[in-house]
């Protein structure tokens, strides 16, 4: 019996609508998702149609090319992002029908054109047609309508091929955890990237730019999102080579498409690869575990266990990358925009954000505090070591940020007595996130799917932690009025002042939320298992 | 040792105190009855096995008896120590392997093993000594430096037994430890526990393998619904007639009659 590309569509628009039925939150979200996908839609064509409106055919030649490569990009990174969220289609649950691959590949485009992206993105570029019959008249109007269909099957041939590949390289544990810290990286540098990108349009050379945007004309991103413009250039020739190039990358993605579907197909059965074995390593388990200098005793047990977790597992590693970058570039790329005078408020804001990574620090591993319960571990104990941990990555980091922000400054002389400011606010921070993250404490979701989203009620859960960020900066307010009243003085004082604060702030909080931890354990083991 | 030997009728009478002894536990999880007033004597020495099938209240049960899950009502008494008022006493005589929790599993079988040591006081060479004994027994040494989050299953269980026999507890607690097990390794940790038991150690374990706690267990108590519905010696339980009789019967499982599925 053949399969014909329509039940294709037709198992994908029953598939979402079964999703739906009697889920008033699903409903709600597929609401609210088309509404965006409506709302994209009418601001994409207003934006594509406004070179046309103003008879601008220098705007639409920055504009389109510009344009068109962001929405290829955006089909290509956001199933990553959203990887699983539309899997009504999933590749491996027609591994075991009799379906020939060609037929599936053609069921599984089509499939995936009818949705409300791709409607959306049609709709949305639909606005350099329009800019094309005003620029150009019918012709450019037809040559661009043809080029913004084109432009939907690369699309969809991008996201598709990419989510397949992804899903072949997604099985084993160590792709997973570096997808995640890839993700991290990406979305961590989205703030710096931006603040680029202002900079770049704040120094304007529109020169520069329509060269560059010529460029990326050519290039399958943007290609054909261009076809019209060319005819409007009088350059016509230039459609059938763009073409080309589109419908080759096209049939290239298909290709690879169709090499990878088969082993997304293949699902997660088979194809356990054994990491990691063999390599002799004569130590002793205690040395394994213990670095030379940790005292062989339970607080160097839980101190190197927690180090390890900080790197080895993906959630914690991406907090900290994250930290790092924000370290980094909040006070640089503030001190470059204003001269230096924001900088150092930016840098105590870094001291702020540093301890939030421990405001859920017991959801990290879930149940395994089940380990920590049944061997007893006292409370002071447990969160002494815990945040021993991550000052020890964070301090470094700490007194980064300071030099960073002393030179990014022309204040070199200034980098101590930042660092101790940096110190009070941090140790405040941690004071007010070790009790919220006892009492506070959530399950996190399974982390061995690196592109789970934590389910619901996001904004009350990250509320305590927000609120002792935000305790932490008005925490820090006596060490910045100390500051301020002893003038020059600070530059000396400043480090022993701010460390002093900062510990004797960490050390009322840490007694806090150790004498909490005393009495609710079973509590907490119970609010980060996952049931 | 202050606890008076409470004795349920029926009850074999030993002069020894309990080893784990448990009153009266209940325990709610929003409206759902998971646990009501579960009260049971393992005396010391036995190799105690609790029935039950999926979703009686064993894994709740047994979270209470070791810490893990605070009971509404009731109190758990481990070798004299009461687990909820002197938790660091009764703690330190036990060894425990839950089911269904997760280790922490970015460490390899080694980090975790000397981890466990570590937080149970043990002396940095002891804890080498054994860990290495662990390992090569439970046939752990080849997986090297592979993370436990990487193993495979029945690995995952062995790991876990390992951690819970290191500190050589006089009372181990084992929510299913013969599940997703395979022959091999289980004959393995068989030998094992009754080689403990032998010792003097004691044993309590939930399975819902018939075959197993009929072979290895002296004391058997079945579970369903949150309520213990028999429990004595081997003998007493099962009578004259195979384990899977009283236990299908007590449950209340239906028994297939030969009418229904005739086109199989």
């Amino acid at each position: 019996m053949a399969v014909s590309v329509g039940s294709f569509v037709r198992l994908k628009l029953r598939v979402t609508g079964n999703g739906l039925r009697g889920r008033p939150a699903r409903i709600a979200v597929f609401v609210l998702g088309a509404v965006a996908a409506g709302f994209a839609a009418v601001a994409g064509y207003a934006i594509f149609a406004v070179p046309g409106l103003l008879e601008e055919p220098r705007a639409a030649a920055l504009l389109f090319p510009f344009g068109g490569a962001v929405v290829v990009l955006g089909w290509l990174f956001l199933p990553l992002l959203f990887f699983g969220v539309d899997d009504s289609l999933d590749p491996a649950q027609f591994a075991l029908l009799p379906i020939p691959r060609r037929r599936l590949l053609a069921g599984l485009g089509v499939a995936a054109l009818a949705g409300l992206p791709a409607l959306a993105t049609l709709a949305a570029t639909a606005g350099t047609v329009h800019s094309a019959a005003r620029l150009g008249g019918a012709g450019a109007a037809f040559v661009q309508l043809f080029g913004i269909l084109v432009g939907l099957l690369l699309c969809v041939a991008v996201s598709r091929a990419l989510t397949s590949a992804f899903a072949t390289a997604l099985r084993s544990r160590r792709a997973r955890d570096l997808a995640t810290v890839l993700l991290a990286v990406v979305a961590a540098s989205l703030g710096p990237a931006q603040l680029l990108l202002l900079g770049m349009v704040n120094r304007a050379d529109w020169e520069g730019a329509a060269r560059i945007a010529a460029v990326v004309g050519w290039t399958p991103l943007a290609a054909p999102y261009t076809m019209g413009l060319d005819v409007v250039a009088g350059q016509a020739w230039a459609v059938p080579l763009k073409l080309l190039i589109v419908l080759l990358v096209i049939a290239g993605l298909l290709f690879w498409w169709s090499r990878t579907i088969e082993g997304a197909m293949a699902g997660t059965a088979g194809s356990r690869r054994r990491e990691r074995t063999g390599t002799a390593d004569t130590r002793g388990p205690v040395d394994r575990l213990l670095p030379r200098w940790a005292p062989r005793s339970r607080f160097g047990a839980l101190l190197a266990r927690e180090t390890r977790y900080w790197w080895r597992e993906n959630r914690r590693r991406a907090t900290l990358i994250t930290l790092a970058v924000a370290g980094v570039f909040l006070p640089v790329s503030t001190a470059f925009g204003t001269q230096g005078a924001g900088a150092g408020g930016l840098a105590v804001l870094v001291g702020a954000i540093a301890p939030i990574g421990l405001a859920n620090q017991f959801g990290y591993e879930g149940s395994a505090y089940a380990t920590n319960l049944a061997t007893g571990v006292p409370g002071r104990l447990e969160v002494h070591s815990r945040a021993a941990a991550h000052a020890l990555f964070t301090l470094p980091m700490l007194l980064l940020v300071a030099i960073v922000t002393g030179f990014a400054t022309s204040r070199p002389e200034s980098i101590p007595a930042q660092f101790g400011t940096l110190l009070a606010t941090y140790g405040v921070g941690l004071a007010l996130v070790l009790p919220v993250s006892v009492v506070f404490a959530y399950a996190l979701p399974d982390p061995n799917t690196p592109f789970a989203l934590s389910s619901g009620g996001g904004i009350s859960k990250a509320l305590p932690s927000l609120g002792s960020m935000v305790g932490a900066l008005l925490g820090a307010v006596p060490v910045l009025v100390t500051a301020y009243l002893l003038g020059p003085a600070w530059l000396w004082l400043g480090l022993p002042i701010g460390a002093g604060y900062g510990l004797a702030a960490y050390l009322a909080g840490s007694h806090l939320a150790g004498a909490l931890l005393d009495r609710r354990m079973p509590e907490l083991l119970s609010a980060v298992s996952t049931r | 040792m202050t606890i008076p030997a409470q004795r349920v009728p029926g009850e074999p009478t030993g002069a020894a105190a309990p080893a784990m002894s448990l009153r009266g536990l209940v325990k709610h999880f929003d409206a759902r009855l998971a646990v009501s007033g579960i009260s049971l004597d393992v005396p010391a020495g036995s190799f105690y096995g609790l029935l039950g099938p999926n979703g009686a209240g064993k894994t709740t049960t047994l979270s209470m008896a070791v810490g893990l899950l605070r009971p509404d009502a009731g109190q758990a008494v481990l070798l004299g120590y009461d687990v909820w008022h002197s938790p660091s006493e009764a703690k330190a005589l036990v060894g425990v392997l839950p089911d269904g929790v997760r280790m922490f599993d970015r460490l390899s079988g080694p980090e975790l093993l000397a981890y466990h040591g570590l937080l149970r006081g043990m002396p940095a060479d002891v804890v080498d000594r054994r860990a290495r004994d662990l390992l090569d027994v439970l046939e752990l040494r080849a997986a090297g430096r592979t993370l436990v989050v990487d193993y495979s299953a029945g690995m995952k269980k062995k790991i876990g037994l390992a951690c819970a026999l290191l500190h050589a507890p006089r009372l181990l607690v084992l929510d299913e430890p013969f599940e997703a097990v395979d022959p091999v390794s289980a004959a393995l940790i068989r030998d094992i526990l009754q080689r403990y038991v032998t010792g003097g150690g004691t044993v309590v374990f939930s399975s819902h393998v018939l075959e197993v706690v009929e072979r290895l267990c002296s004391h058997v108590a079945i579970m369903s619904d949150g309520v213990l519905r028999l429990h004595g010696t081997l003998a007493q339980v099962r009578g004259d007639r195979p384990l899977q009789d009283v236990f299908v019967q007590v449950v209340g499982g239906r028994v297939a009659t030969g009418s229904e599925l005739a086109w199989l």
